[in-house]
């Protein structure tokens, strides 16, 4: 009894010292596909007194954890279909919104972004979202990071291509030098369907806008531009009007008119409307209620709340108007197999897992393109869409790893090419649990974290540095809003504030 | 007698079926992740489109009444809807199977090409410098990660040699109609014999890549047997009675030696009837491992389900296949 007194007296000291003050402790877990950035951003934590370990996840699974609570600190990407906050700033910092995985809630910034998806004055809107960014880049939700670009190469006997922020392909004007006939290497393992009400990802609407035309179209770098609409008007604020083109034509023969914009628009919109099944895409449209029709090439969308024109038209690029005769009459399945539409392409034949072919519309009432077909190959490994290219048996590749761009530029006859992302790559903080419920913990990390050796050494310069999720191609964005810079003394000090030993 | 045993065997197949489609249904469950969440992506989405999606695919009934639709579905040959395709599962296993089996039997004959002689070679020479080179050339190739060695294979002999193509099933421009889904046979059908000798070109490097890990397990196999059945007495009677080398190692030996590769084949049959996600990515091989694989990671359920279901009955079926086999092979082994 009386030796083990003396074994108290470390123990207390022990348990003062830890009482007073210990280091900020967690995990960060981060889908496999993010595991050496993971590695690297641990590191520099450790460096700094944090004492950070890393857990490797599949994706779905985390994103699970996450929207359950169960993580502290998670490395999440979230892509946008509009350029604009509107799909990826605020799902993912808006109270209780559904990508908002760090419980992030803020009175100021969700009154902005009410009125950034509502007003249908833009300046209120450009006025509501820097509001927005610079209470976000204060209150440091997350640990912001990057977007990376979409890298694709092809070969030097193809012009008149480049590629797309959102990941379009626009063969229109395409051209190969001795050939008619172009192949591309799709990063995807295999499109979902050709129907263009029943996918969600982009590398299905990059191929359905080669054989279908929608509204308004994007430019690479995100413009909206008239397409089927040629003019659009404000009716009142919850009614747009759009005029048609009045010559364009299905690749059947048959016309393409306001009846067939509205069936569009009502397969999407009607739960089950597609034979029993609902539409996935009904919520990019935003809060719209109806399409009608005003005359023969006049259609008019209604909404059940003010949506702003930009995110309108925006919307619009997403939907590829579809022949409603031709529908009624085959059935969805038929149509699906055997898909008609009015674009530069018509669809020829394939296996969506293995190779789609498609042909010239010579009909286009935008002018026939100037390739006889174009091949999608379904090549979802990178090393083999790289071999395929140096062997010259495809002339376009997607998603070029960044560590293998040097390779590829090294080769004569082959070129890379780049353009803006659309997905917002950060670090997601749970702001409702210790100890990211402290701003100034949420801001060290921000401090701690030297995302600019990161970008050059692991994505070879092919990602810029963000200050928020709002991305630069994206309406609204704050040019003048600098990042937090690197500053580890920084981030020690604000940890010390939080009372955190940092030794 | 072997008629009412071989439809024994068969009809005992249908219990596994289910219980394997039970567990199957049971797993995927368990497995984290939300189909519906991962179908809507990242749009903007109203919680009354996430209620409905899921009333749809009856993810909102309980587990125990998904089970029953699940199994009531099966019995009467129903297999389901694929939540992200949209399409019957059936018809979804039925397009990627043929590629699947077309280069499952390619594998097969690559590696029993390559075993066969060698293992049988390495087993009559035993200790000798032969021998042991292609103990450690097995090694080599049983160790070796197929991913690795089928990129090897494309910069060597599709980039720099331009022997083959990089992969695929036939060349971009192509135009083969599917009929059987097996192109060999299709080019055939078509009566074009030049995409004939297209599609094969494009078998042989994913053959070859799966073929030769099989083959280092294979030849072992056969180099094993073989030592153990030349020692046999009968050999020794054959050689005796004065018949030809190769009359007692092909008719009397090997014949003996090759029901344990048998069992080995048939099991490795059975897997490679799975498709193999890896190479099948890298090959760009329309394949079912990538279906499965990729129906995994969509939490498509209705797939995985089905193609487990499958898995379950091709190995029950490989391993009827080599019994029946064993009795060819000794006449004394009954099923």
């Amino acid at each position: 009894m009386h030796r083990l007194k003396w074994l108290l007296v470390p123990l207390a000291a022990l348990l003062f010292a830890s009482a007073y003050a210990e280091k900020l402790t967690f995990v960060l877990d981060v889908a496999e596909n993010r595991s050496d950035e993971g590695q690297a951003i641990v590191a520099q934590l450790q460096a700094i007194g944090i004492d950070a370990s890393l857990r490797i996840w599949q994706s779905t699974v985390l994103k699970e954890e996450m929207i359950a609570g169960n993580r502290t600190a998670s490395a999440t990407d979230w892509g946008s279909a509009y350029f604009d906050p509107f799909d990826l700033a605020i799902p993912k910092l808006r109270t209780k919104d559904r990508g908002n995985y760090s419980f992030y809630s803020s009175d100021v910034v969700d009154e902005a972004f009410r009125v950034a998806s509502t007003s249908i004055d833009d300046s209120a809107r450009a006025a509501a979202y820097l509001t927005a960014q610079r209470q976000i880049l204060a209150d440091a939700p997350l640990a912001f990071g990057y977007v990376l670009q979409n890298i694709e190469a092809s070969s030097d006997s193809v012009h008149g291509w480049e590629p797309a922020a959102d990941n379009s392909e626009n063969f229109h004007l395409t051209t190969v030098d001795g050939s008619d006939t172009l192949v591309i290497g799709l990063r995807t393992n295999a499109l979902v369907t050709l129907d263009p009400a029943m996918y969600r990802d982009r590398d299905n609407e990059a191929f359905l806008r080669n054989i279908f035309d929608a509204l308004t179209i994007p430019t690479a770098d995100g413009k909206v531009q008239p397409h089927l609409a040629t003019a659009w008007r404000v009716i009142d604020p919850l009614t747009y009007e759009f005029d048609l083109r009045p010559d364009v034509t299905f690749s059947n023969g048959e016309v393409l008119d306001a009846d067939d914009v509205v069936f569009t628009f009502d397969r999407i919109l009607t739960e089950g409307g597609i034979d029993g099944a609902s539409s996935p895409r009904a919520g990019l449209l935003g809060p719209i209620s109806h399409a009608e029709k005003v005359d023969a090439n006049t259609v008019r969308l209604v909404y059940k709340n003010t949506f702003p024109q930009e995110l309108v038209l925006q919307a619009l690029t997403h939907f590829q108007i579809v022949p409603k005769d031709y529908i009624t009459e085959v059935g969805v399945a038929t149509f699906t197999a055997a898909p008609i539409g009015s674009g530069p392409f018509v669809y020829a034949r394939g296996a969506l897992d293995a190779q789609v072919v498609i042909e010239a519309n010579q009909t286009h009432w935008n002018g026939a393109p100037k390739l006889k077909a174009v091949v999608w190959q379904m090549m979802p490994e990178a090393s083999t869409r790289i071999a395929s290219l140096l062997a010259g048996e495809v002339q376009i590749i997607q998603a070029v790893p960044p560590d293998l761009v040097e390779r590829l530029s090294s080769v004569p006859g082959v070129s890379v090419h780049t353009a803006l992302g659309t997905r917002a790559y950060q670090i997601e903080l749970n702001n409702s649990t210790a100890p990211f419920n402290d701003t100034r913990v949420r801001q060290a990390i921000n401090y701690a974290i030297d995302w600019d050796s990161i970008l050059t050494n692991i994505y070879r310069g092919y990602a810029d540095r963000l200050a928020t999720p709002f991305l630069p191609s994206g309406f609204g964005y704050a040019q003048d809003l600098a990042p937090y810079p690197y500053d580890p003394a920084k981030a020690k000090e604000l940890l010390k504030q939080a009372g955190y030993d940092t030794n | 007698m072997r008629l009412t045993k071989l439809l024994e065997r068969v009809l005992s197949a249908i219990p596994v079926a289910i219980g394997v489609a039970v567990l199957a249904f049971m797993f995927l469950r368990f497995l984290p992740g939300d189909p519906v969440e991962i179908m809507l992506g990242e749009t903007q989405v109203t919680q009354q489109q996430i209620d409905s999606l899921r009333n749809q695919l009856n993810l909102d009934k309980p587990l125990i009444t998904q089970l029953a639709l699940f199994l009531a579905g099966v019995l009467r040959g129903d297999l389901g809807v694929s939540f992200v395709k949209n399409a019957p599962v059936v018809k979804l296993i039925a397009d990627t199977l043929p590629a699947t089996i077309e280069l499952t039997m390619a594998t097969v004959l690559v590696a029993i090409l390559i075993a066969l002689p060698v293992g049988i070679i390495s087993a009559l020479r035993a200790g000798s410098i032969v021998d042991r080179s292609v103990l450690s050339g097995a090694l080599v190739g049983v160790s070796m990660p197929a991913f690795w060695f089928g990129l090897l294979l494309i910069l060597l002999f599709a980039v720099e040699l331009k022997l083959f193509p990089t992969s695929g099933r036939i060349a971009a421009t192509m135009v083969v109609d599917r009929t059987t889904g097996f192109m060999l046979i299709d080019t055939l059908l078509a009566k074009d014999l030049r995409a004939f000798g297209v599609a094969l070109k494009h078998l042989v490097l994913p053959a070859i890549t799966l073929g030769v890990v099989f083959a280092a397990v294979l030849a072992r196999v056969i180099r094993a047997s073989m030592l153990e059945v030349l020692s046999k007495d009968f050999v020794t009677t054959a050689r005796a009675k004065g018949l030809r080398e190769w009359s007692v190692i092909i008719k009397h030996a090997l014949r003996n030696a090759l029901i344990p590769a048998l069992t080995v084949t048939g099991l490795q049959f059975g897997e490679l009837l799975g498709g193999n996600m890896i190479v099948e990515t890298i090959f760009a091989w329309p394949g079912l491992g990538r279906l499965v694989v990729s129906s995994i990671f969509a939490r498509d359920y209705v797939v995985v389900q089905a193609a487990v279901m499958l898995y379950a009955l091709t190995y029950v079926a490989a391993n009827l296949v080599v019994d029946a086999l064993y009795t060819l092979l000794n006449p004394r082994i009954s099923l």
